[in-house]
Protein backbone atom coordinates (compact mmCIF):
# COMPACT_ATOMS: atom_id res chain seq x y z
CA UNK A 1 0.00 0.00 0.00
CA UNK A 2 1.49 3.35 -0.94
CA UNK A 3 1.29 6.15 1.61
CA UNK A 4 -1.01 8.30 -0.48
CA UNK A 5 -3.90 5.90 -0.05
CA UNK A 6 -3.67 6.18 3.72
CA UNK A 7 -5.20 9.28 5.21
CA UNK A 8 -3.64 8.42 8.55
CA UNK A 9 -0.62 6.39 9.42
CA UNK A 10 0.71 5.93 12.91
CA UNK A 11 4.16 4.38 13.24
CA UNK A 12 5.41 2.89 16.48
CA UNK A 13 4.17 5.59 18.81
CA UNK A 14 4.84 5.64 22.52
CA UNK A 15 2.81 7.97 24.74
CA UNK A 16 3.50 9.04 28.30
CA UNK A 17 1.38 11.08 30.68
CA UNK A 18 3.02 13.47 33.15
CA UNK A 19 6.39 12.26 31.83
CA UNK A 20 6.12 9.04 33.84
CA UNK A 21 3.01 7.04 33.08
CA UNK A 22 3.54 4.99 29.97
CA UNK A 23 0.13 4.65 28.31
CA UNK A 24 1.10 3.39 24.85
CA UNK A 25 4.13 1.19 24.26
CA UNK A 26 4.13 0.59 20.59
CA UNK A 27 1.12 1.30 18.43
CA UNK A 28 1.15 1.34 14.65
CA UNK A 29 -1.90 1.58 12.50
CA UNK A 30 -3.17 2.83 9.19
CA UNK A 31 -6.46 4.26 8.07
CA UNK A 32 -6.96 4.04 4.29
CA UNK A 33 -8.82 6.93 2.69
CA UNK A 34 -12.57 6.52 2.83
CA UNK A 35 -12.51 3.45 5.07
CA UNK A 36 -13.79 2.69 8.55
CA UNK A 37 -11.19 1.31 10.92
CA UNK A 38 -12.06 -0.02 14.37
CA UNK A 39 -9.74 0.19 17.32
CA UNK A 40 -10.78 -2.45 19.81
CA UNK A 41 -9.77 -3.32 23.31
CA UNK A 42 -10.80 -3.29 26.95
CA UNK A 43 -10.85 -0.37 29.37
CA UNK A 44 -7.42 1.16 29.78
CA UNK A 45 -5.98 -0.62 26.74
CA UNK A 46 -5.02 2.72 25.18
CA UNK A 47 -7.78 3.35 22.64
CA UNK A 48 -8.61 6.86 23.83
CA UNK A 49 -4.96 7.73 24.19
CA UNK A 50 -4.29 6.67 20.60
CA UNK A 51 -7.15 8.86 19.33
CA UNK A 52 -6.03 11.81 21.41
CA UNK A 53 -2.49 11.44 20.15
CA UNK A 54 -3.87 11.74 16.62
CA UNK A 55 -6.10 14.76 17.33
CA UNK A 56 -3.31 16.37 19.42
CA UNK A 57 -5.71 16.66 22.35
CA UNK A 58 -3.10 14.86 24.45
CA UNK A 59 -1.30 18.06 25.30
CA UNK A 60 -4.24 19.36 27.29
CA UNK A 61 -4.05 16.25 29.47
CA UNK A 62 -0.32 16.47 30.01
CA UNK A 63 0.27 13.61 27.65
CA UNK A 64 3.02 13.49 25.04
CA UNK A 65 4.02 11.35 22.09
CA UNK A 66 7.56 10.39 23.09
CA UNK A 67 8.45 8.06 20.22
CA UNK A 68 7.23 7.30 16.74
CA UNK A 69 5.45 9.39 14.14
CA UNK A 70 1.91 10.24 13.18
CA UNK A 71 1.21 11.30 9.63
CA UNK A 72 -2.12 12.73 8.59
CA UNK A 73 -2.87 13.46 4.95
CA UNK A 74 0.80 13.29 4.08
CA UNK A 75 2.16 15.61 6.79
CA UNK A 76 3.40 15.12 10.32
CA UNK A 77 1.04 16.36 13.02
CA UNK A 78 3.80 16.93 15.54
CA UNK A 79 3.59 20.71 15.71
CA UNK A 80 -0.19 21.05 15.37
CA UNK A 81 -2.79 21.96 17.98
CA UNK A 82 -6.40 20.76 18.12
CA UNK A 83 -7.88 23.77 16.37
CA UNK A 84 -5.30 23.48 13.57
CA UNK A 85 -6.16 19.81 13.22
CA UNK A 86 -9.82 20.73 12.83
CA UNK A 87 -8.75 23.18 10.17
CA UNK A 88 -6.97 20.34 8.39
CA UNK A 89 -10.16 18.30 8.44
CA UNK A 90 -9.63 15.99 11.39
CA UNK A 91 -12.24 16.13 14.14
CA UNK A 92 -12.46 14.03 17.26
CA UNK A 93 -15.74 13.15 18.95
CA UNK A 94 -14.69 12.80 22.54
CA UNK A 95 -15.63 9.96 24.82
CA UNK A 96 -18.77 10.65 26.84
CA UNK A 97 -20.34 12.83 24.11
CA UNK A 98 -19.54 16.13 25.86
CA UNK A 99 -22.38 18.26 24.51
CA UNK A 100 -22.69 21.88 25.50
CA UNK A 101 -25.47 21.30 28.01
CA UNK A 102 -26.79 24.82 28.31
CA UNK A 103 -26.93 25.37 24.56
CA UNK A 104 -29.79 24.17 22.41
CA UNK A 105 -29.35 21.18 20.13
CA UNK A 106 -29.10 23.46 17.11
CA UNK A 107 -26.61 25.81 18.78
CA UNK A 108 -24.48 22.78 19.61
CA UNK A 109 -24.44 21.72 15.98
CA UNK A 110 -23.78 25.23 14.68
CA UNK A 111 -20.86 25.54 17.11
CA UNK A 112 -19.25 22.74 15.11
CA UNK A 113 -18.89 25.10 12.16
CA UNK A 114 -16.91 27.58 14.25
CA UNK A 115 -13.65 26.89 12.47
CA UNK A 116 -15.18 27.56 9.05
CA UNK A 117 -15.92 30.97 7.64
CA UNK A 118 -19.53 30.56 6.62
CA UNK A 119 -22.34 33.00 6.06
CA UNK A 120 -25.67 32.58 7.86
CA UNK A 121 -27.19 31.15 4.68
CA UNK A 122 -24.36 28.65 4.24
CA UNK A 123 -24.75 27.54 7.85
CA UNK A 124 -28.46 26.94 7.40
CA UNK A 125 -27.79 24.98 4.24
CA UNK A 126 -25.21 22.83 6.05
CA UNK A 127 -27.62 22.37 8.93
CA UNK A 128 -30.34 21.07 6.66
CA UNK A 129 -27.88 18.63 5.14
CA UNK A 130 -26.80 17.41 8.57
CA UNK A 131 -30.43 17.00 9.63
CA UNK A 132 -31.00 14.58 6.76
CA UNK A 133 -28.68 12.19 8.58
CA UNK A 134 -29.93 13.03 12.06
CA UNK A 135 -33.68 13.30 11.57
CA UNK A 136 -34.32 12.90 15.27
CA UNK A 137 -32.23 15.99 16.08
CA UNK A 138 -34.28 18.16 13.78
CA UNK A 139 -37.34 17.48 15.89
CA UNK A 140 -35.46 18.45 19.02
CA UNK A 141 -33.51 21.38 17.59
CA UNK A 142 -34.82 23.88 20.15
CA UNK A 143 -34.34 21.71 23.27
CA UNK A 144 -31.53 22.32 25.68
CA UNK A 145 -28.90 19.67 24.97
CA UNK A 146 -28.52 18.65 28.60
CA UNK A 147 -32.12 17.44 28.63
CA UNK A 148 -31.84 15.15 25.61
CA UNK A 149 -31.31 11.41 25.89
CA UNK A 150 -27.94 9.69 25.78
CA UNK A 151 -28.47 8.53 22.19
CA UNK A 152 -29.49 12.01 21.10
CA UNK A 153 -26.46 13.49 22.80
CA UNK A 154 -24.23 11.10 20.89
CA UNK A 155 -25.93 12.18 17.67
CA UNK A 156 -25.41 15.84 18.63
CA UNK A 157 -21.72 15.16 19.19
CA UNK A 158 -21.32 13.48 15.79
CA UNK A 159 -23.47 16.07 14.01
CA UNK A 160 -21.44 18.85 15.63
CA UNK A 161 -18.22 17.27 14.42
CA UNK A 162 -19.65 16.88 10.89
CA UNK A 163 -20.36 20.62 10.74
CA UNK A 164 -16.60 21.17 10.61
CA UNK A 165 -16.63 19.32 7.26
CA UNK A 166 -14.06 16.76 8.30
CA UNK A 167 -12.12 14.48 5.99
CA UNK A 168 -11.59 12.20 8.93
CA UNK A 169 -13.57 11.54 12.10
CA UNK A 170 -12.20 10.04 15.29
CA UNK A 171 -15.01 8.50 17.31
CA UNK A 172 -14.26 7.57 20.88
CA UNK A 173 -16.69 4.92 22.13
CA UNK A 174 -19.73 6.29 20.32
CA UNK A 175 -22.05 3.62 21.69
CA UNK A 176 -21.02 3.72 25.32
CA UNK A 177 -24.00 3.13 27.60
CA UNK A 178 -26.56 3.00 24.81
CA UNK A 179 -29.34 0.48 24.30
CA UNK A 180 -28.72 -2.05 21.47
CA UNK A 181 -31.30 -0.44 19.20
CA UNK A 182 -29.56 2.92 19.54
CA UNK A 183 -26.17 1.32 19.01
CA UNK A 184 -27.43 0.05 15.66
CA UNK A 185 -28.90 3.46 14.82
CA UNK A 186 -25.64 5.27 15.60
CA UNK A 187 -23.63 2.82 13.52
CA UNK A 188 -26.05 3.16 10.62
CA UNK A 189 -25.53 6.91 10.66
CA UNK A 190 -21.76 6.52 10.89
CA UNK A 191 -21.78 4.11 7.98
CA UNK A 192 -23.95 6.46 5.95
CA UNK A 193 -21.66 9.42 6.65
CA UNK A 194 -18.72 7.31 5.58
CA UNK A 195 -20.33 6.25 2.31
CA UNK A 196 -22.15 9.41 1.27
CA UNK A 197 -19.76 12.05 2.57
CA UNK A 198 -16.60 10.02 2.03
CA UNK A 199 -15.36 10.64 5.58
CA UNK A 200 -12.64 8.28 6.75
CA UNK A 201 -13.33 7.00 10.23
CA UNK A 202 -11.22 5.68 13.07
CA UNK A 203 -13.41 4.50 15.92
CA UNK A 204 -12.55 3.17 19.33
CA UNK A 205 -15.03 0.65 20.68
CA UNK A 206 -15.52 -1.95 23.35
CA UNK A 207 -18.52 -3.22 21.50
CA UNK A 208 -16.37 -5.53 19.37
CA UNK A 209 -19.04 -7.36 17.47
CA UNK A 210 -21.04 -4.37 16.23
CA UNK A 211 -17.89 -2.36 15.59
CA UNK A 212 -16.32 -5.04 13.38
CA UNK A 213 -19.55 -5.63 11.50
CA UNK A 214 -19.54 -1.96 10.53
CA UNK A 215 -15.84 -1.57 9.81
CA UNK A 216 -13.44 -2.47 7.01
CA UNK A 217 -10.43 -3.17 9.15
CA UNK A 218 -9.73 -3.72 12.83
CA UNK A 219 -6.92 -3.41 15.34
CA UNK A 220 -7.03 -5.01 18.75
CA UNK A 221 -4.91 -3.35 21.40
CA UNK A 222 -4.08 -4.53 24.87
CA UNK A 223 -2.02 -2.69 27.49
CA UNK A 224 -0.76 -0.14 25.01
CA UNK A 225 0.25 -2.56 22.24
CA UNK A 226 -1.38 -3.71 19.03
CA UNK A 227 -1.95 -7.42 19.59
CA UNK A 228 -3.76 -8.32 16.43
CA UNK A 229 -4.98 -6.68 13.27
CA UNK A 230 -6.74 -7.69 10.11
CA UNK A 231 -9.75 -7.10 7.93
CA UNK A 232 -12.99 -6.91 9.87
CA UNK A 233 -14.12 -10.16 8.25
CA UNK A 234 -10.97 -12.04 9.24
CA UNK A 235 -11.16 -10.76 12.82
CA UNK A 236 -14.80 -11.73 13.12
CA UNK A 237 -13.95 -15.26 12.13
CA UNK A 238 -10.72 -15.43 14.12
CA UNK A 239 -11.06 -18.00 16.90
CA UNK A 240 -9.07 -16.01 19.44
CA UNK A 241 -11.12 -12.89 18.86
CA UNK A 242 -14.28 -14.94 19.03
CA UNK A 243 -13.30 -16.40 22.34
CA UNK A 244 -11.80 -13.36 24.02
CA UNK A 245 -13.82 -10.48 22.64
CA UNK A 246 -17.02 -11.92 21.31
CA UNK A 247 -17.58 -14.59 23.96
CA UNK A 248 -18.30 -17.23 21.33
CA UNK A 249 -16.43 -20.41 20.58
CA UNK A 250 -17.03 -23.56 18.66
CA UNK A 251 -18.35 -25.17 21.80
CA UNK A 252 -20.73 -22.31 22.47
CA UNK A 253 -20.55 -19.36 24.84
CA UNK A 254 -17.57 -19.04 27.05
CA UNK A 255 -16.07 -16.40 29.32
CA UNK A 256 -12.55 -15.17 29.75
CA UNK A 257 -11.86 -17.37 32.78
CA UNK A 258 -12.69 -20.51 30.86
CA UNK A 259 -10.28 -19.54 28.16
CA UNK A 260 -7.51 -19.01 30.67
CA UNK A 261 -8.26 -22.36 32.30
CA UNK A 262 -8.14 -24.04 28.94
CA UNK A 263 -4.83 -22.38 28.14
CA UNK A 264 -3.23 -23.50 31.38
CA UNK A 265 -4.50 -27.01 30.71
CA UNK A 266 -2.95 -27.08 27.24
CA UNK A 267 0.29 -25.67 28.68
CA UNK A 268 0.34 -28.48 31.23
CA UNK A 269 -0.22 -31.00 28.49
CA UNK A 270 2.70 -29.57 26.52
CA UNK A 271 4.92 -29.65 29.59
CA UNK B 1 -48.26 60.64 54.30
CA UNK B 2 -47.48 61.80 50.76
CA UNK B 3 -44.28 63.32 52.05
CA UNK B 4 -43.23 60.00 53.55
CA UNK B 5 -44.08 58.10 50.42
CA UNK B 6 -42.11 60.52 48.32
CA UNK B 7 -39.17 60.17 50.67
CA UNK B 8 -39.36 56.39 50.44
CA UNK B 9 -39.51 56.58 46.65
CA UNK B 10 -36.49 58.81 46.67
CA UNK B 11 -34.53 56.43 48.84
CA UNK B 12 -35.60 53.49 46.68
CA UNK B 13 -34.86 55.09 43.33
CA UNK B 14 -31.57 56.44 44.64
CA UNK B 15 -30.71 52.95 45.86
CA UNK B 16 -31.69 51.31 42.59
CA UNK B 17 -29.59 53.71 40.58
CA UNK B 18 -26.63 53.35 42.94
CA UNK B 19 -27.18 49.63 42.48
CA UNK B 20 -26.49 49.89 38.77
CA UNK B 21 -22.98 50.98 39.76
CA UNK B 22 -22.59 47.64 41.54
CA UNK B 23 -24.05 45.93 38.49
CA UNK B 24 -21.38 47.48 36.31
CA UNK B 25 -18.64 46.05 38.49
CA UNK B 26 -20.40 42.68 38.74
CA UNK B 27 -20.63 42.47 34.95
CA UNK B 28 -16.87 42.16 34.67
CA UNK B 29 -16.90 39.25 37.10
CA UNK B 30 -19.69 37.50 35.21
CA UNK B 31 -17.86 37.72 31.89
CA UNK B 32 -14.82 35.94 33.25
CA UNK B 33 -16.81 33.48 35.32
CA UNK B 34 -18.72 32.44 32.22
CA UNK B 35 -15.60 31.57 30.27
CA UNK B 36 -13.16 30.31 32.92
CA UNK B 37 -15.51 29.25 35.72
CA UNK B 38 -13.32 31.30 38.02
CA UNK B 39 -14.13 34.15 40.35
CA UNK B 40 -11.70 36.80 39.18
CA UNK B 41 -10.34 38.36 42.35
CA UNK B 42 -8.35 40.82 40.30
CA UNK B 43 -11.47 42.50 38.89
CA UNK B 44 -11.31 45.19 41.62
CA UNK B 45 -7.67 45.82 40.80
CA UNK B 46 -8.60 46.02 37.11
CA UNK B 47 -11.17 48.70 37.92
CA UNK B 48 -8.55 50.66 39.86
CA UNK B 49 -5.81 50.09 37.30
CA UNK B 50 -7.91 51.09 34.30
CA UNK B 51 -9.48 54.23 35.68
CA UNK B 52 -6.20 55.39 37.23
CA UNK B 53 -4.53 55.00 33.86
CA UNK B 54 -7.40 56.89 32.24
CA UNK B 55 -7.11 59.78 34.70
CA UNK B 56 -3.33 59.63 34.51
CA UNK B 57 -3.38 59.97 30.71
CA UNK B 58 -5.60 63.03 31.02
CA UNK B 59 -3.90 64.78 33.91
CA UNK B 60 -0.24 63.90 33.47
CA UNK B 61 -0.05 63.89 29.69
CA UNK B 62 -2.85 66.33 28.88
CA UNK B 63 -4.44 63.87 26.50
CA UNK B 64 -8.01 64.81 25.64
CA UNK B 65 -10.89 62.94 27.28
CA UNK B 66 -12.00 60.70 24.43
CA UNK B 67 -8.49 59.78 23.33
CA UNK B 68 -7.49 59.02 26.92
CA UNK B 69 -10.51 56.75 27.25
CA UNK B 70 -9.60 54.90 24.07
CA UNK B 71 -5.98 54.57 25.22
CA UNK B 72 -7.09 53.22 28.59
CA UNK B 73 -9.40 50.73 26.85
CA UNK B 74 -6.51 49.62 24.61
CA UNK B 75 -4.34 49.27 27.68
CA UNK B 76 -6.93 46.93 29.17
CA UNK B 77 -6.81 44.84 25.98
CA UNK B 78 -3.03 44.61 26.46
CA UNK B 79 -3.61 43.56 30.08
CA UNK B 80 -6.01 40.89 28.79
CA UNK B 81 -3.40 39.76 26.28
CA UNK B 82 -0.70 39.47 28.93
CA UNK B 83 -3.06 37.71 31.33
CA UNK B 84 -3.90 35.12 28.70
CA UNK B 85 -0.28 34.61 27.72
CA UNK B 86 1.46 34.66 31.10
CA UNK B 87 -1.20 33.53 33.57
CA UNK B 88 -3.93 31.52 31.89
CA UNK B 89 -2.00 29.63 29.23
CA UNK B 90 0.60 28.16 31.61
CA UNK B 91 -2.28 27.16 33.92
CA UNK B 92 -4.36 25.64 31.16
CA UNK B 93 -4.68 22.23 32.78
CA UNK B 94 -4.63 23.45 36.35
CA UNK B 95 -7.66 23.19 38.60
CA UNK B 96 -10.11 26.06 38.98
CA UNK B 97 -8.76 26.73 42.47
CA UNK B 98 -5.28 27.30 41.10
CA UNK B 99 -6.61 29.79 38.59
CA UNK B 100 -8.52 31.50 41.39
CA UNK B 101 -5.32 31.91 43.40
CA UNK B 102 -3.58 33.21 40.31
CA UNK B 103 -6.21 35.95 39.93
CA UNK B 104 -5.49 37.07 43.50
CA UNK B 105 -1.83 37.38 42.57
CA UNK B 106 -2.70 39.16 39.36
CA UNK B 107 -4.70 41.65 41.43
CA UNK B 108 -1.66 42.55 43.53
CA UNK B 109 0.47 42.95 40.42
CA UNK B 110 -2.05 45.33 38.85
CA UNK B 111 -2.45 47.36 42.06
CA UNK B 112 1.30 47.67 42.38
CA UNK B 113 1.82 48.58 38.73
CA UNK B 114 -0.91 51.21 38.84
CA UNK B 115 0.53 52.89 41.90
CA UNK B 116 4.09 52.66 40.65
CA UNK B 117 3.10 54.34 37.41
CA UNK B 118 0.67 56.97 38.60
CA UNK B 119 1.36 57.52 42.29
CA UNK B 120 -0.78 56.92 45.35
CA UNK B 121 -2.71 60.15 45.88
CA UNK B 122 -6.46 60.35 45.35
CA UNK B 123 -7.29 61.89 41.97
CA UNK B 124 -10.39 63.68 40.91
CA UNK B 125 -12.19 62.49 37.83
CA UNK B 126 -14.53 64.97 36.19
CA UNK B 127 -16.81 63.39 33.64
CA UNK B 128 -18.70 66.63 33.18
CA UNK B 129 -21.71 65.04 34.86
CA UNK B 130 -22.57 66.45 38.25
CA UNK B 131 -23.20 64.24 41.26
CA UNK B 132 -26.16 66.38 42.36
CA UNK B 133 -29.94 66.20 41.86
CA UNK B 134 -31.27 66.92 38.41
CA UNK B 135 -33.33 70.12 38.74
CA UNK B 136 -35.97 69.07 36.19
CA UNK B 137 -36.78 65.84 38.05
CA UNK B 138 -36.65 67.60 41.40
CA UNK B 139 -39.14 70.23 40.20
CA UNK B 140 -41.57 67.97 38.40
CA UNK B 141 -41.48 64.70 40.32
CA UNK B 142 -40.27 66.04 43.64
CA UNK B 143 -37.56 63.39 43.68
CA UNK B 144 -33.93 64.24 44.27
CA UNK B 145 -31.94 61.99 41.97
CA UNK B 146 -28.31 62.49 41.04
CA UNK B 147 -27.41 63.02 37.40
CA UNK B 148 -24.44 60.69 37.84
CA UNK B 149 -26.73 57.92 39.07
CA UNK B 150 -28.96 58.33 36.04
CA UNK B 151 -25.95 58.25 33.74
CA UNK B 152 -24.65 55.12 35.44
CA UNK B 153 -28.05 53.52 34.97
CA UNK B 154 -28.09 54.36 31.28
CA UNK B 155 -24.53 53.19 30.72
CA UNK B 156 -25.25 49.95 32.54
CA UNK B 157 -28.36 49.41 30.42
CA UNK B 158 -26.43 49.96 27.18
CA UNK B 159 -23.66 47.60 28.21
CA UNK B 160 -26.09 44.88 29.25
CA UNK B 161 -27.97 45.06 25.98
CA UNK B 162 -24.72 45.07 24.06
CA UNK B 163 -23.31 42.07 25.89
CA UNK B 164 -26.60 40.21 25.68
CA UNK B 165 -26.68 40.65 21.90
CA UNK B 166 -23.02 39.66 21.66
CA UNK B 167 -23.55 36.44 23.61
CA UNK B 168 -26.81 35.44 22.00
CA UNK B 169 -26.44 36.32 18.35
CA UNK B 170 -22.78 36.42 17.33
CA UNK B 171 -20.45 33.64 16.37
CA UNK B 172 -17.92 34.65 18.99
CA UNK B 173 -20.71 34.69 21.58
CA UNK B 174 -21.65 31.14 20.67
CA UNK B 175 -18.00 30.13 20.97
CA UNK B 176 -17.84 31.80 24.34
CA UNK B 177 -20.88 29.97 25.66
CA UNK B 178 -19.52 26.71 24.29
CA UNK B 179 -16.21 27.22 26.07
CA UNK B 180 -18.08 28.10 29.27
CA UNK B 181 -19.94 24.78 29.08
CA UNK B 182 -17.08 22.46 28.17
CA UNK B 183 -13.72 23.89 27.20
CA UNK B 184 -12.34 20.49 26.15
CA UNK B 185 -15.21 19.73 23.81
CA UNK B 186 -15.04 23.27 22.44
CA UNK B 187 -11.40 22.85 21.55
CA UNK B 188 -12.11 19.43 19.99
CA UNK B 189 -14.31 21.09 17.37
CA UNK B 190 -11.79 23.79 16.65
CA UNK B 191 -12.91 26.70 18.81
CA UNK B 192 -9.62 28.43 19.68
CA UNK B 193 -9.58 28.82 23.47
CA UNK B 194 -6.80 31.38 23.21
CA UNK B 195 -8.92 33.86 21.28
CA UNK B 196 -11.94 33.35 23.51
CA UNK B 197 -9.93 33.95 26.68
CA UNK B 198 -8.30 37.01 25.19
CA UNK B 199 -11.67 38.40 24.20
CA UNK B 200 -13.23 37.76 27.58
CA UNK B 201 -10.42 39.31 29.57
CA UNK B 202 -10.27 42.33 27.31
CA UNK B 203 -14.02 42.80 27.52
CA UNK B 204 -13.85 42.47 31.31
CA UNK B 205 -11.07 45.09 31.28
CA UNK B 206 -13.15 47.56 29.31
CA UNK B 207 -16.17 46.92 31.54
CA UNK B 208 -13.87 47.57 34.52
CA UNK B 209 -12.82 50.87 32.96
CA UNK B 210 -16.43 51.98 32.54
CA UNK B 211 -17.32 50.95 36.08
CA UNK B 212 -14.19 52.69 37.32
CA UNK B 213 -15.18 55.92 35.58
CA UNK B 214 -18.55 55.92 37.32
CA UNK B 215 -17.15 55.13 40.74
CA UNK B 216 -14.16 57.41 40.27
CA UNK B 217 -16.42 60.33 39.42
CA UNK B 218 -18.33 59.76 42.64
CA UNK B 219 -15.69 58.80 45.17
CA UNK B 220 -12.46 59.92 43.58
CA UNK B 221 -9.97 57.66 41.87
CA UNK B 222 -8.31 55.94 44.78
CA UNK B 223 -7.13 52.64 46.13
CA UNK B 224 -10.44 52.08 47.95
CA UNK B 225 -11.97 51.22 44.55
CA UNK B 226 -10.32 47.82 44.84
CA UNK B 227 -12.31 46.94 47.96
CA UNK B 228 -15.43 48.59 46.69
CA UNK B 229 -15.39 46.17 43.80
CA UNK B 230 -15.77 43.32 46.26
CA UNK B 231 -19.31 44.61 46.86
CA UNK B 232 -19.93 42.77 43.63
CA UNK B 233 -19.63 39.51 45.57
CA UNK B 234 -23.07 39.72 47.26
CA UNK B 235 -24.44 41.04 43.98
CA UNK B 236 -23.22 37.91 42.22
CA UNK B 237 -24.40 35.57 44.96
CA UNK B 238 -27.88 37.02 44.65
CA UNK B 239 -27.95 37.36 40.89
CA UNK B 240 -26.01 34.23 39.98
CA UNK B 241 -22.37 34.08 38.95
CA UNK B 242 -22.94 33.17 35.35
CA UNK B 243 -25.82 35.44 34.46
CA UNK B 244 -25.60 38.89 32.93
CA UNK B 245 -29.21 39.77 33.77
CA UNK B 246 -28.44 38.36 37.22
CA UNK B 247 -25.62 40.85 37.70
CA UNK B 248 -27.99 43.68 36.87
CA UNK B 249 -30.92 42.54 39.03
CA UNK B 250 -28.51 41.58 41.84
CA UNK B 251 -26.97 45.04 41.73
CA UNK B 252 -30.37 46.71 41.81
CA UNK B 253 -31.48 44.57 44.75
CA UNK B 254 -28.31 45.25 46.71
CA UNK B 255 -28.47 48.97 45.95
CA UNK B 256 -32.12 49.30 46.92
CA UNK B 257 -31.95 47.07 49.99
CA UNK B 258 -28.88 48.71 51.45
CA UNK B 259 -30.23 52.22 51.05
CA UNK B 260 -33.70 51.39 52.38
CA UNK B 261 -32.27 49.46 55.33
CA UNK B 262 -29.77 52.21 56.03
CA UNK B 263 -32.49 54.84 56.21
CA UNK B 264 -35.17 52.91 58.06
CA UNK B 265 -33.36 50.36 60.17
CA UNK B 266 -29.89 51.88 60.29
CA UNK B 267 -30.65 54.21 63.21
CA UNK B 268 -31.38 51.22 65.46
CA UNK B 269 -27.89 49.90 64.85
CA UNK B 270 -26.24 53.27 65.11
CA UNK B 271 -26.08 53.66 61.32
CA UNK B 272 -23.60 52.49 58.71
CA UNK B 273 -25.29 49.17 58.07
CA UNK B 274 -24.85 49.78 54.34
CA UNK B 275 -21.45 48.17 54.65
CA UNK B 276 -22.62 44.78 55.89
CA UNK B 277 -26.34 44.46 55.14
CA UNK B 278 -25.69 43.16 51.58
CA UNK B 279 -23.54 40.37 52.94
CA UNK B 280 -26.29 39.30 55.36
CA UNK B 281 -28.67 39.12 52.42
CA UNK B 282 -26.06 37.14 50.50
CA UNK B 283 -25.84 34.61 53.33
CA UNK B 284 -29.59 34.01 53.14
CA UNK B 285 -29.28 33.42 49.43
CA UNK B 286 -26.41 30.99 49.96
CA UNK B 287 -28.57 29.07 52.40
CA UNK B 288 -31.77 28.93 50.40
CA UNK B 289 -30.90 29.53 46.75
CA UNK B 290 -27.20 28.95 46.21
CA UNK B 291 -27.31 29.29 42.42
CA UNK B 292 -28.73 32.80 42.79
CA UNK B 293 -31.79 34.20 41.08
CA UNK B 294 -30.61 33.72 37.52
CA UNK B 295 -27.60 31.44 37.84
CA UNK B 296 -27.46 28.38 35.67
CA UNK B 297 -28.76 25.44 37.57
CA UNK B 298 -26.38 22.57 37.60
CA UNK B 299 -28.04 20.25 35.15
CA UNK B 300 -27.56 16.59 35.79
CA UNK B 301 -29.44 13.88 34.00
CA UNK B 302 -30.55 11.03 36.18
Amino acid sequence: MSTSTNILSIKNIEVTYDNVILALHDVSLKVPKGKVVALLGANGAGKSTTLKAVSTMLASERGKVTKGTIEYDGTSIEKQNPSQMVGLGMVQVLEGRRCFGHLTVEENIIAGAYSRKLSKGDINQELEKIYTYFIRLKERRKSQAAFTSGGEQQMIAVARAMMAKPKMLLLDEPTMGLAPQLVAEIFNIVKELNQKEGVSILLAEQNTNVALKNSDYGYIIETGRVMLDGTAQSLLSNDQVKELYLGISKKGRKNFRDVLKEESLTKKKIN
Amino acid sequence: MVEELLFFMEVLVGGLLAGTMYSLVALGFVLIFKASATFNFSQGAMVFFSVLAFVGFMQDFNIPFVLAFILAALLMVVVGLCTERFVLRPLMNASEDTVLMATIGLGYVLEGLAQAAWGVEVRRLDLGIGDFPVPWIADNLKLFISALDITAGLVAAIMIIGLFLLFKYTKIGLGLRAVADDAGAASSIGIPLKHIMLLVWSAAGVVALVAGCMWGARAGVQFALVDLALKALPVLIIGGFSSIPGAIIGGLIIGAVEKVLEVYIGPFFGGAIEGWAPYVLAIFFLLYRPEGLFGEKIIRRV
